[in-house]
């Protein structure tokens, strides 16, 4: 889609549906909200509804961080850990690798 | 036709990768170019993955296999090569015999540069003694413990294989082979010695010769987590894998009077002596157990007693009936006897321990060249006045046919040596003895090994023999027993009550001994017992010949040629003997057999009843689900997918791949390149 040829209050819309929708455990809609909208928000020249975007944008951009912060917290630890935790680690896992601790 | 150069890379820890350049119309590999390259080698043992309640033990490789250039040890100045000095790490180790030991493994254990050992299997070079097994066999499933007899416990009074090096107990994280084909030992040392080789101190260079072994196994770290994660595969999985499975057998048992196999429980006005020796040994590698002096040597003097038994009690009865019992799985913490015990508990077997009156084992009775045997007891249980007086009636009455041979007795505080009759006692306790050729400790230095083959026993046959001929000359290993199974069959019968004017009939005939060499003509089994001497691991139950270990089919038919009778029902009639009015299919089993070969009997198949039955050897631990049990053997095999071995030529030096650091950065590489792609691809939007 070419933002180029969208009215403005489509455009506020579109980035809009992208907030809201990562707040369903999408953190990824956060992620192209900040990628698709980034140029919108930030380097064009100003118009009456890129407030509102720059504002999505930054908090998407916040959101994200944030769930990649916990993913990558979790994710660490569940790697290190899975081993030593037996039979827990074992309940928790989808796949257990064969052969190995 | 154009060359397409394909890069293969082998993604494990400790593997290089190849770079194959090949010649391929339209783009379409063939196999016949994987023949080119490979030479695959099929006579290798490998050592593969047991479990216990604690730890792992054996050896694992990695999921596709670990590949190192080869080089053969065969000096100390090899062995620093491999460890420090050569400059091709990681390594596959040809080990020459001599150095198959505890220092030289362990140091290979601690190393990082060896990705492999292939032990050659020869008698050349081989040590005085090699014993992979502990010092203390079984020593946390027998009756010793910190509640009865703790003084005697875990071989504190008598070490009894003070020769083992424990490394059948070790975990290695990288694989071993055995090779046991002289011809195939010799493609490898040819390919090492073309292309290998040191030249006046220099590294050789590419290309190199390089071998793969392949042997990853599925289970970890132990029993509970392995059983764990079979269930939860079970119940979760759509393809189900097993990670690993009990080791599971059966007993053979019959008894002079047949009893009653489907009533359960105690047997009413029974009495009964049991006779038992074990039907099962192990080495360091998958299904490799010769044990000739370890089990065979028990195996063919119970034989042999019941063949000199069976015509007289037939005649003459005993009073008591006479049990003979062969119990597989007795080398991994006693798991047939620990089952037989059980089932007597639970009222599940046709008879139970109140029947029980004694009992008498025969243990490692091979190697006694001419000296005495020696009658083990349990000190703990004679404490008791009248368990005391019995175990010496029946001393007294094994010492009454001593004439061939000399007993002796041990020492009165010295425990039982590793037997069956071990988990009796820790039930009840029975009076019993235990046979053996050794007192303090064992006089086999290859026991529970690869080494424990005939020439161990002394079994040597003169040159000129036909293996015919071999098959009825009395060697003097064969006589040795004989005089044993003498003894044993009379005292047997003293024991269960049976008149002296009868003992002098009671003779054991020296050509019983086949069990090494060739199958009797005798016995014509249906399942061929395949080529090379029997092996005696209890393995998994279902073999490719049949739904019974060899063995123990074996032992099964040979029993039932020794003490059954010969019916004229027809195959169906054997099949389904209920239908037929004379026979009695709760006392007695019909095998289905094919008569002997000879001048005036064609080998017609003929029906045979026979009072010998199986019994499922398996540890009750896993019937009851307590994986982590320690009064009952919870040892499972892993299972796997594929073992290989192969060699082949290493053309090319990768830089980049040789060893885990490299294959570290490599990954990271193609983790970033990646991302870089991804990235570009969001930058279009």
């Amino acid at each position: 889609m070419n933002l180029e040829r969208i009215p403005n209050e489509e455009k506020l819309g579109l980035s809009r549906r992208y907030y809201l929708g990562g707040f369903a455990f999408l953190p990824f809609l956060w992620l192209v909200n900040v990628l698709w909208f980034f140029r919108e928000a930030f380097l064009k020249p100003t118009y009456t509804e890129q407030p509102q975007i720059k504002s999505y944008v930054k908090k998407s951009a916040l959101g994200l961080i944030v769930w990649v912060a916990v993913l990558t917290t979790w994710i660490t630890i569940f790697q290190h850990f899975r081993a030593q935790w037996g039979e827990v680690g074992d309940y928790l896992s989808f796949t257990i690798p064969l052969g190995t601790a | 036709m154009y060359v397409v150069c394909i890069i293969r890379v082998i993604m494990v820890s400790s593997s290089m990768s190849r770079v194959m350049c090949v010649s391929a119309a339209a783009g379409v590999l063939s196999s016949s170019v994987e023949q080119k390259i490979y030479v695959e080698l099929n006579e290798t043992v490998p050592c593969v993955r047991l479990l216990n309640a604690t730890h792992q033990i054996g050896c694992q490789s990695s999921i596709s296999g670990d590949t190192g250039v080869l080089h053969v040890l065969e000096t100390e100045s090899d062995l620093d090569w491999i460890l420090s000095s050569g400059p091709h790490p990681p390594y596959m180790v040809i080990m020459e015999t001599a150095f198959f030991n505890r220092s030289v493994m362990m140091r290979m254990k601690n190393s990082s540069r060896v990705a492999g050992v292939a032990v050659i299997v020869s008698k050349t070079g081989l040590a005085d003694n090699f014993s992979p097994h502990t010092t203390c066999p079984n020593q946390n499933t027998g009756v010793y413990s910190a509640s009865y007899g703790s003084d005697l416990a875990n071989c504190n009074v008598t070490m009894w294989n003070p020769l083992g090096n424990g490394l059948s107990y070790e975990d290695f994280a990288f694989p071993v082979f055995a090779l046991k084909d002289e011809n195939q030992t010799q493609v490898i040392r040819k390919c090492y010695q073309d292309h290998n080789l040191r030249v006046n101190g220099s590294a050789p260079q590419y290309p190199l010769c390089a071998m793969q072994l392949f042997s990853h196994m599925h289970a970890a770290t132990d029993t509970v987590t392995c059983m764990r994660r079979t269930d939860l595969q079970n119940r979760f999985s759509i393809n189900p894998e097993v990670l690993c499975d009990p080791l599971s057998d059966f007993n053979v048992w019959t008894s002079t009077r047949p009893l009653n196999n489907s009533a359960k429980g105690h047997a009413a006005n029974e009495s009964v002596v049991i006779a038992a020796t074990r039907l099962d040994g192990r080495s360091f590698f998958w299904e490799q157990a010769p044990s000739a002096e370890g089990t065979v040597s028990g195996i063919v003097t119970l034989l042999a007693t019941i063949q000199a038994l069976s015509p007289v009690t037939q005649e003459a009865p005993p009073p008591r009936n006479i049990f003979f019992s062969f119990f597989q799985g007795e080398a991994f913490d006693y798991i047939g006897s620990s089952k037989m015990v059980y089932d007597m508990e639970r009222n599940d077997f046709v008879i139970d321990l109140n029947n029980v009156h004694s009992m008498l084992e025969i243990g490692q009775v091979g190697l006694r060249r001419g000296r005495s045997l020696w009658m083990h007891s349990d000190p703990v249980s004679r404490q008791n006045k009248s368990v005391d007086t019995e175990v010496s009636e029946e001393e007294r009455k094994l010492s009454l046919f001593s004439h061939a041979l000399s007993l002796d007795q041990p020492s009165v505080s010295q425990p039982l040596p590793p037997s069956s009759f071990q988990r009796f006692l820790r039930v009840r306790g029975i009076p019993g003895l235990v046979l053996a050729d050794h007192n303090t400790s064992f006089n086999n230095r290859y026991y529970e090994s690869l080494y424990d083959d005939a020439e161990n026993l002394n079994v040597t046959y003169p040159p000129d023999l036909s293996p015919d001929e071999q098959l009825v000359y009395e060697t003097d290993a064969a006589k040795s027993l004989a005089e044993v199974a003498t003894l044993v069959a009379r005292s047997l019968y003293i024991q269960a009550g049976g008149e002296k004017k009868n003992l002098n009939n009671i003779t054991a005939d020296p050509k019983i001994w086949f069990l090494h060499q060739h199958v009797s003509d005798c016995v014509r089994l249906l399942w061929f017992l395949g080529s090379g001497p029997p092996q005696f691991y209890i393995g998994l139950g279902p073999r490719i010949h049949g739904p019974v270990h060899s063995v123990t089919r074996f032992v099964q038919y040979i029993l039932a040629n020794l003490t059954g009778t010969v019916t004229n029902l027809t195959e169906s009639q054997c099949q389904n003997p209920s239908e037929v009015n004379t026979e009695n299919k709760d006392l007695f089993s019909y095998f289905w057999v094919s008569g002997p070969a000879s001048v005036n009997n064609t080998g017609e198949p003929f029906c045979r009843s026979a009072s010998v039955r199986l019994s499922k050897a398996v540890s009750p631990a896993f019937e009851l689900l307590e994986y982590g049990s320690p009064n009952y053997s919870i040892i499972p095999q892993s299972r796997w997918k594929s073992i290989r071995a192969r060699i082949f030529p290493i053309f090319k030096y990768c830089p980049l791949l040789t060893n885990h650091t490299s294959m570290e950065s490599f990954r990271k590489w193609t983790l970033m390149t990646g991302f870089v792609v991804q990235g570009h691809k969001w930058t279009c939007l």
